[in-house]
């Protein structure tokens, strides 16, 4: 699989195929976002298409020194879909119509910041190594302890705890990477696109 | 002061254990602790919720048939280099060839004529003795990039003030198609001339007064219904207008 690196050189050297690669890796995430965001899968697909257009005019601006592909695509996915509700708000207004367009979930559960923040970990969390991914989804998803992921694996229990270490700082690091509730990322304008 | 070991901390951030009085204690008091504590904590919650996100449905391929879409305009900024340039002796030769013999020069004399009216149309509507089916342009329509290539147009725009268009091949739209007419020096100036019914070709008023060597693009475009009265973007034919 290359790199976010490799992909983004290719990206500047203006290679197609190489937003098709970023498109098939993460374009179901953007979408999902969209669709968090706008409530409404028209308009999510809306989005996703503007999104990957967004980024391949804008393709010189990423930066893989500051953050992940999925990161940038997020953020500038983030972006087109505020955009859209802005718009959708005005043309309400406009319009004078009381419309059943759904606002965006009040659940604090559901901003679009910790819809990032889950999909960024998400794909950390797919990344990693197969045995600290295999412990990490035991422990998550399956809420096993420690020992019972050892029991599981057949994994030492050392081997187990290691894993977990090393498989939570590695999500942590790319969640204050690239999460969106991360103090420093939010900030925004240093990732303008 | 001796800070919480990195592994009980982890196994205290995914509550697999219960926090030891001391403990409790340090991370009351230790910023460090309870910073590091509450980020795994985070960052475990976060991970346990992703369950649902592991294997996300792609985008239906109609989406990326869009981004591509919209990346050969986006690689179109200018009009004039965007319009697939029509050959005008290709075009020339394929029009004498499709008329009577006889007829060129009686076309071509017209023609001629009409170039230096073509901006004053209304005149000749108010006028109202143009001879009917005078040409005073036409176009050959081709396709964009991303529309099959098969698909094509002629235009021609009457005497009267009409644009006469044929279209064949346009890919199906669950709008309509929209015919304009661009002027290629001023990207976003365009006037709205019609829109094609579901027949192949169309009769088309031309604003009066509408300067034809500026607005000389003619454009073909799907608009879907959203009551935007604007261009979708979405271009699928162009050919310029020439006498």
């Amino acid at each position: 699989m290359s790199s976010d690196d490799e992909l983004a050189e290719r990206l500047r050297d203006g290679d197609e195929t190489a937003l098709r690669t970023a498109y098939d890796r993460h374009g179901s995430a953007v979408l999902y976002l969209a669709q968090r965001l706008l409530g409404n899968r028209a308009d999510a697909e809306d989005v996703t298409q503007l999104t990957f257009v967004a980024a391949w005019t804008g393709r010189d601006s990423f930066d893989p020194q500051r953050g992940s592909l999925l990161g940038w695509l997020l953020g500038i996915a983030r972006r087109k879909a505020v955009d859209r509700l802005r718009w959708a708000a005005r043309e309400q207004r406009t319009a004078q119509v009381v419309q059943a367009q759904q606002p965006p979930p009040p659940d604090p559960e559901q901003t679009p910041e910790r819809t990032v923040d889950r999909l960024v970990v998400a794909d950390e969390l797919s990344r990693l190594p197969a045995e600290q991914r295999r412990t990490l989804e035991l422990a998550f998803f399956d809420d096993l302890t420690h020992p019972q992921i050892a029991a599981v694996t057949g994994l030492p229990l050392g081997t187990v705890k290691s894993h977990i270490r090393r498989g939570m700082a590695n999500l942590r690091r790319r969640w204050e990477v690239d999460g969106a509730t991360f103090g420093s990322r939010s900030a925004g304008p240093t990732r303008a696109l | 002061m001796q800070h919480l070991d990195p592994d009980r901390l982890v196994l205290l951030a995914l509550s697999e254990e219960l926090e030891e009085l001391n403990e409790a204690d340090h991370l009351t008091q230790c910023d460090v602790c309870r910073h590091e504590m509450q980020a795994l904590r985070h960052v475990a919650e976060l991970g346990s919720a992703g369950q649902e996100l592991r294997d996300l449905p792609p985008p239906p391929e109609h989406v990326w048939q869009a981004i591509e879409a919209g990346i050969a305009r986006s690689a179109e900024p200018a009009l004039p280099a965007a319009a697939p340039v029509v050959d005008l002796e290709a075009a020339r030769a394929r029009s004498r060839r499709s008329r009577p013999r006889w007829l060129t020069p009686v076309l071509a004399a017209a023609a001629a004529a009409v170039l230096a009216v073509a901006g004053v149309i209304a005149v000749d509507r108010l006028t109202g003795r143009a001879p009917a089916e005078q040409v005073t342009a036409r176009a050959t329509l081709e396709p964009l990039k991303t529309v099959p290539p098969n698909a094509g147009g002629d235009v021609q725009v009457l005497s009267d003030g009409q644009l006469r268009i044929d279209v064949r091949n346009l890919p199906l739209t669950t709008g309509f198609h929209e015919v304009w007419l661009l002027d290629p020096d001023n990207p976003g100036k365009m006037v709205a001339i019609g829109n094609l019914s579901d027949k192949t070709e169309a009769l088309l008023p031309v604003p009066p007064g509408t300067d034809l060597n500026r607005f000389r693009l003619v454009d073909v475009s799907d608009e879907p219904h959203d009551g935007d009265a604007t261009h979708s973007g979405l271009s699928l034919l162009r050919g310029t207008l020439t006498s």
